[in-house]
């Protein structure tokens, strides 16, 4: 028998070592694993390295606990009528973190070349930007002569990728409705994936419709169920974002203490 | 215009006027107004686009206008979801007719900077990054970015980080319109309530503006359309944008 993957969500946190590179699914305010990020604070972890093509919340939030050393992204904001992420702009500015500033489909290259397995991937436009001289990147003209020159973005092999999705079941098949952003290639890029699911389904369920499975189940190492655990975001159709916590998270003077007291998986916690 | 045509319905509208035809266009995160423009031309004209966006829509019907341009509200009614690596991918082969970008700064070239304010390295402002912008840029056959602040520090002779370039086609701000002709940012055309002096005054670069002209006022059906989508009024509170001219900076308008 294989070992459970179900387990709390403080259980799954604690396998995630300090240093550790960490792709979060989801993008800006819907459905990243927020209350994952949120334990990795608990837990007091440092030098993460984040990667994700459109984080929030979530990258905000772990600088703001300087928990984080470097991030990958293409853009990173709260969004909405929210505009820039205060902790995070605020740990740029004052260097605390290293940014390897990408476009989102950059990033998205790197994770191609390692869910291809091959050293670098190419990727389409990038011209005239000053990104590949900022990150070193190369370009090769078409060796079948076509005379055209093509950006190529090295491997992004995170070591972790944790998604947060509708549904999973104890085997660890994982589903999502609505768009799963970036989360597919991020789950192929990754040396394990971690699955936090808002419900947990029956494996019977999957077997109905397995061609509505994202993840499957042997690709993935753990698994939590937190209900809305994707909050203060969305999770569709579950939930909408819930404006006035991230108001309130938005306030820089307030005590982050008093946000994190407000988080769903506190409850669970009693019980676990 | 009897009640003046303000900044943020002239930036929506004249989003919206750039969309075509059976075009496939695509609004992205962080960008309500060219939601907003996609959504109000659905509305206001008679003819039919293929509209994608972030959420993974394709010819949503939303039910709600969400606060946030990648809500996945915005994938409600849709036959698929086309995800991001799809819309991704379907631009850079070519298949992006229209593509809205975000710009922290553009400059007469109409290249776009969403990354810095100061040195890279020892930035001033660190701005949210380009997303989108140094892929979708170059390779979208047209791209077209808004500012809600049109001012010399937003419309720039000297960007202060290139994070894209290329095929920028336009640029609208809540006092005027510019199209890229012979690789430069052309004006168009300026609000009716401004003028050709104001927008020189406002923006940082040089810039051609042979057959400019004011610009036509809303239509009924874009009017219509736009207070459908905001009947409270309160996407245009929440842009913000500053009164329409800043009398007190600026000599008088002719």
């Amino acid at each position: 028998m294989p070992a459970p993957k179900i387990m709390t969500l403080a259980d799954m946190a604690a396998r995630v070592p300090d240093g550790a590179s960490l792709a979060l699914g989801g993008s800006f305010l819907h459905r990243g694993p927020f209350a994952f990020v949120r334990e990795l604070i608990r837990q007091a972890k440092t030098g993460l390295e984040i990667i994700k093509q459109s984080p929030g919340y979530d990258l905000d939030i772990l600088c703001r606990a300087r928990c984080v050393t470097k991030a990958r992204a293409g853009i990173v904001a709260m969004e909405g009528n929210f505009g820039l992420a205060p902790w995070y702009r605020r740990a740029v500015e004052l260097q605390q973190i290293v940014l390897e500033e990408h476009a989102c489909m950059t990033l998205t290259a790197g994770l191609r070349a390692a869910a291809f397995g091959v050293p670098f991937q190419p990727v389409g436009g990038v011209h005239g930007s000053d990104l590949p001289s900022l990150n070193h990147w190369a370009s090769v003209t078409d060796p079948y002569g076509s005379g055209k020159e093509v950006w190529v973005i090295p491997a992004i092999q995170p070591d972790i990728a944790v998604i947060h999705v509708n549904e999973a079941n104890e085997l660890g098949d994982a589903r999502v409705y609505g768009t799963y952003n970036w989360d597919r290639i991020m789950s192929r890029a990754a040396k394990q994936v971690f699955i936090v699911a808002d419900t947990l389904a029956s494996v019977q369920s999957f077997k109905d419709r397995p061609e509505l499975t994202l993840i499957p189940s042997f690709m993935v190492q753990a698994v939590a169920v937190v209900p809305n655990g994707a909050w203060p975001g969305s999770c569709w159709p579950l939930y909408e974002v819930d404006y006035p916590a991230v108001e309130d998270y938005m306030d820089t003077t307030r005590d982050l203490g008093l946000h994190m007291a407000c988080a769903p998986e506190r409850l669970e916690r009693v019980d676990a | 215009m009897p009640d003046g045509w303000s900044g943020f319905s002239y930036l929506v509208i004249n989003l919206a006027r750039f969309i075509r035809p059976d075009e496939v266009t695509f609004s992205g995160v962080n960008s309500t107004p060219p939601m907003l423009a996609c959504l109000l031309a659905k509305r206001a004209y008679d003819f039919d686009f293929v509209y994608l966006n972030v959420a993974g829509g394709v010819q949503p019907t939303p039910s709600t206008i969400p606060i946030s341009s990648s809500d996945p509200v915005l994938a409600e009614g849709s036959t698929a979801i086309f995800a991001n690596e799809d819309f991704y991918d379907l631009c850079t082969r070519g298949g992006m007719d229209l593509c809205f970008l975000g710009a922290a700064q553009v400059d007469g070239l109409g290249r776009t900077n969403v990354s810095v304010i100061g040195d890279w390295h020892h930035p001033n402002v660190r701005l949210p990054g380009g997303g989108g912008g140094a892929v979708m840029l170059p390779t979208a056959r047209r791209a077209v970015t808004w500012r809600t602040e049109h001012s010399t520090r937003t419309m720039v002779e000297t960007l202060d980080f290139v994070t894209a370039a290329g095929g920028l086609a336009g640029v609208v701000t809540p006092i005027a319109v510019f199209v890229k002709r012979d690789g430069r940012l052309a004006l168009q055309s300026w609000h009716p309530e401004a003028s050709l002096d104001e927008v020189r005054q406002r923006t940082g670069f040089d810039f051609v503006a042979t057959a400019a002209t004011p610009t036509p006022p809303p239509s009924v059906n874009e009017s219509a359309a736009l207070q459908t989508l905001d009947p409270e009024g309160q996407f245009e509170r929440d842009a913000n944008i500053a009164p329409l001219v800043d009398r007190c900076s600026l000599p008088r308008r002719r």
